[in-house]
């Protein structure tokens, strides 16, 4: 184990004794504020790993959040299962559309893989509030917890579970695929790599986690209905996040969940109207004025590590228009 | 049996017939040559061959099946390499990692990512790229991208490699040691198909040359004597310099 | 009207042609301008619908508070925007013009945070309606019942795609347009101001904009958040037309047209997005223009 390594993992391990402790020295409204940032920062690095290192750029994330909420919903409500059983099932039917939608979606590029995974987001939350399974428009109501701390630990889970996973993609087979692919899908193809089921294993990761935060949101919520959970902002704040803090790399969009999230909770302090104007605005004023992120001011030494050129690299593509 | 067989192959874009009615077989071992002025079809035939564009009409056969049309993917897996023209490197991708690409999705490839780093580094010792291994390939001058193309086909471990102008750039010093490198590979086993404007190249590495013009061949035979025939001198000069030569009657 | 009698069945098939052809107007001047903004500016813009929004609250306010009929409201909704449109582009969209394809989707989609939240705070998400003294009425024409309502709202959208066709084809300005789509770097050597014409193309997509949410308003229900349907419909309407015309963004409106109301008739009035979706995908796999990403051009 190198120097580094052994710093990483002892830093990892202080950060996750203080998040499991933290809710004993926290109020109510704090929990509930971080519990948000964890959210988030699952979606952001779950989106990563589709629109950061595999480079299509999903817009229709809220769909899993949907799939993920709904499941859960409906297992608990109607079948009577315990959260932590129905929690996983939303997280599987969603990897699930997600492998099925994917193998349609994914050949496309660009602004119709954008603007067609937006569209399926529209159309499952159509046939949402068609349903009546799903309790239709006017949504359903989900047993409530016994412990609203709960929902802080389970968020946490899935933001390691995310975290894991964008660390684990770029250093596996799969993760080479992925990467070739988004460089080069030709030269890619030439060297024996089949595009598609590798996109839709990204694909699918990120939909197993936007469901799972969906899942938890929803017991959270106590209440869902198709206009809450299939929510374009959800997937729009994601977006935002990962390339405010740097998308291709692994805690980039976890710093942007943080920071992002965190100022996000300021506004709403200041107007619970106007905060989303507040937002819009940010983004606009960071695509302007800081399109490559906040992980730029990290890049201070180049040659720092392989991961972080990556992501710089992703960033610089995203500048020249080759993305 | 020959390792790769063309038969009446045809590729039409819209009414333009870029591969027009070619027939080409290769053998085992050889050296072949593919030459042809600018647009001739050569880099098209190379994109049928390798499943990047479908064949309108004919077919392609490899080792004695039939790959008319299969998936990219699945031919390279079967053995056949490719560089492309214009260098298509991984570019945010390290020297080493853009290789071990290959070598993690060859037929019988490194089932570790470790494995296949290492054997990267062998690879590129060969092509002369070990010391700018951990280099993003982006900031590779031209002649180091050609050399990791060729790498990149290299380490897919094929039995017939089709290089595209990979000497395209070169100095005279750089075209000799490529030259020796492409022979010593084919000591080791592996079928060229060589595209090269540079004759010396050519006239050097190849026992057989075929010559595309406006997509259909229109000679093949021994170097010295496919660059003597006149309708490969017009298709090159123009029909002007052919005429102007002594004529065969 | 006379004597013949035809079956219930075709009735209601007429009916839904009628239907349909007649929304369709609608969905194609919405279509219009994402089409014109995508094609020139090659950015595709999600606020659009927000300004579709736009133009209907605009004729709503004009109509409610002043009793303005909303067919005279048009006008009104398509300037204001065109003045928006005119400096958003030049003073923001202009600064990332040149990025990647997800760095102008992300600023877009701020544009549409901005503008859908601040229309929730100022007019709460309540919905609204424009109802006119003569929205009732209807010719008959043989079996088939032509809401007048809808009848001038056609009318209008081809007013105005026929106006842009001018534009596009009879003025210095079009053909400084058509020149900037198809070559940005020859344009700026013929001294075309780049600029300029940008900001022109993105005010006179939002104008269409605004006078596509007036034409909404006088059909739909009117509330902050409609936008993301018509930023949907749009680009729909443009898959299916073909891309980067005006012709193209007609017939992508009314086939939409005829597409929903169909589907409407025959699986229920809430599978609108169902069908639009299905049909973009298929489009989008079987033409190959969409799946290879080629920018679209706009021809007037």
């Amino acid at each position: 184990m190198t120097r580094r390594e052994a710093t990483g993992i002892a830093a990892a391990a202080a950060v996750i004794v203080v998040t499991l402790v933290l809710p004993g020295a926290l109020n109510t409204y704090y929990i509930r504020i971080i519990t948000g940032i964890f959210m988030f920062g699952i979606l952001a690095s779950a989106w990563n790993l589709i629109g950061g290192y595999t480079g299509y750029p999903d817009f229709g994330g809220a769909a899993f959040i949907g799939i993920g909420a709904y499941t859960t919903g409906i297992l608990m409500v109607r079948s009577h299962l315990p959260f932590a059983v129905a929690l996983p099932a939303g997280c599987v039917l969603a990897a699930a559309a997600a492998g099925a939608m994917g193998a349609l979606l994914l050949r496309l590029r660009g602004h119709y893989f954008a603007i067609a995974t937006l569209g399926f987001m529209l159309v499952l939350r159509q046939l949402t509030a068609n349903l009546e399974i799903t309790g239709g428009g006017s949504g359903m109501n989900l047993p409530p917890a016994s412990d609203f701390k709960i929902f802080y630990y389970w968020m946490l889970g899935g933001l390691v579970l995310a975290v894991l996973a964008g660390f684990a993609l770029p250093r596996s087979r799969p993760g080479y695929a992925i990467a070739a692919i988004r460089e080069n899908q030709d030269a890619a193809q030439v060297l024996g790599i089949e595009p598609l089921p590798y996109k839709i294993l990204a694909y699918a990761a990120n939909a197993f986690l936007f469901a799972a935060a969906g899942g938890i949101y929803a017991y959270w919520l106590t209440f869902i209905d198709p206009l809450t959970v299939f929510n374009i902002d959800f997937t729009v704040q994601a977006v935002v996040m990962a390339i405010f803090g740097g998308p291709g790399t692994v805690l980039g969009p976890v710093a942007g969940a943080v920071i992002l999230k965190s100022l996000d909770a300021a506004l709403t302090n200041v107007s619970l109207f106007l905060h989303n104007v507040f937002f819009g605005a940010l983004v606009c004023a960071l695509v302007i004025f800081a399109p490559r992120g906040l992980a730029e001011l990290f890049q201070l030494r180049p040659g720092r590590s392989r991961v972080a050129a990556l992501g710089a690299s992703i960033r610089e593509a995203l500048q020249e228009n080759r993305v | 049996m020959p390792l790769l067989v063309v038969t009446g192959v045809n590729k039409l874009f819209g009414r333009l017939a870029a591969v027009n009615g070619v027939d080409m077989a290769i053998e085992p071992g050889e050296i072949v040559g593919l030459i042809g002025p600018n647009g001739a079809g050569k880099s098209t035939l190379v994109n049928l061959i390798t499943g990047i564009e479908t064949p309108t009409a004919g077919r392609v056969e490899f080792a004695g099946s039939d790959i008319t049309g299969r998936r990219p993917a699945a031919i390279a897996r079967l053995g056949i390499a490719r560089t492309f023209q214009i260098a298509q490197p991984f570019r945010n991708m390290s020297v080493r990692q853009n290789v071990a690409v290959p070598l993690l999705f060859r037929a019988g490839h490194a089932s570790r990512v470790s494995d296949a780093l290492r054997l990267a580094d062998e690879v590129l010792e060969t092509v002369g790229l070990g010391p700018k291994r951990d280099l993003p390939a982006q900031v590779l001058t031209t002649p180091d991208l050609r050399r990791l193309e060729l790498a990149k086909a290299i380490a897919l471990r094929p039995r017939l490699m089709l290089l595209d102008e990979v000497m395209a750039g070169l100095t005279p010093a750089e075209t000799d040691a490529e030259m020796g490198l492409l022979r010593r590979m084919n000591a080791q086993g592996i079928t060229l198909l060589v595209i090269e404007h540079v004759l010396r190249v050519v006239m050097g590495l190849c026992r057989r040359v075929v010559v595309l013009h406006h997509g259909a061949k229109i000679a093949e035979g021994p170097p010295a004597h496919v660059t003597a025939d006149p309708a490969v001198v017009a298709a090159y000069l123009g029909p002007r310099h052919a005429a102007g030569r002594p004529s065969p009657s | 009207m006379d004597g013949t009698q035809i079956s219930p069945s075709v009735q209601i098939a007429l009916q839904n042609a009628v239907n349909g052809l007649l929304i369709g107007g609608t969905y194609a001047t919405v279509g219009l301008g994402m089409s014109l903004v995508w094609g020139v500016l090659n950015v595709i813009n999600i606020a659009h619908g927000a300004f579709v929004m736009l133009g209907a609250y605009t004729t709503y306010w004009l109509f409610t508070l002043y009793g303005i009929d909303p067919f005279v409201t048009l006008p009104v909704a398509g300037a204001a925007l065109f003045v928006l449109g005119y400096g958003l582009q030049r003073v923001v969209v202009n600064q990332v013009i040149r990025a990647s394809f997800l760095i102008t989707f992300l600023l877009t989609f701020s544009f549409d945070l901005v503008v859908t939240n601040g229309a929730l705070a100022v007019w709460t998400a309540d919905v609204r309606a424009v109802t006119t003294a003569y929205s009732g009425r209807a010719l008959h024409l043989g079996p088939v019942i032509v809401p007048a309502i809808r009848l001038m709202t056609l009318a209008a959208a081809l007013v105005v795609a026929l106006l842009l066709h001018l534009l596009m084809s009879r003025t210095r300005l079009g053909s400084a347009i058509r020149a900037t789509a198809s070559d940005q770097d020859a344009a700026r050597l013929m001294g075309i101001p780049i600029a300029h014409v940008y900001a022109m193309t993105f005010a006179i997509a939002l104008a269409t904009a605004g006078i596509a949410g007036g034409l909404a308003g006088m059909s739909f229900p009117i509330y902050p958040a409609m936008g993301a349907n018509y930023t949907f419909i749009g680009f729909v309407v443009c898959v299916l037309g073909g891309l980067g015309s005006v012709t193209g963004a007609l017939i992508g409106g009314l086939i939409f047209g005829l597409l929903t109301t169909y589907a409407a008739g025959w699986l229920g009035p809430n599978y609108d997005y169902i069908v639009a979706f299905s049909a973009l995908i298929l489009v989008l796999l079987v033409r190959p223009a969409g799946l290879l990403g080629r920018t679209a051009r706009f021809r007037g």
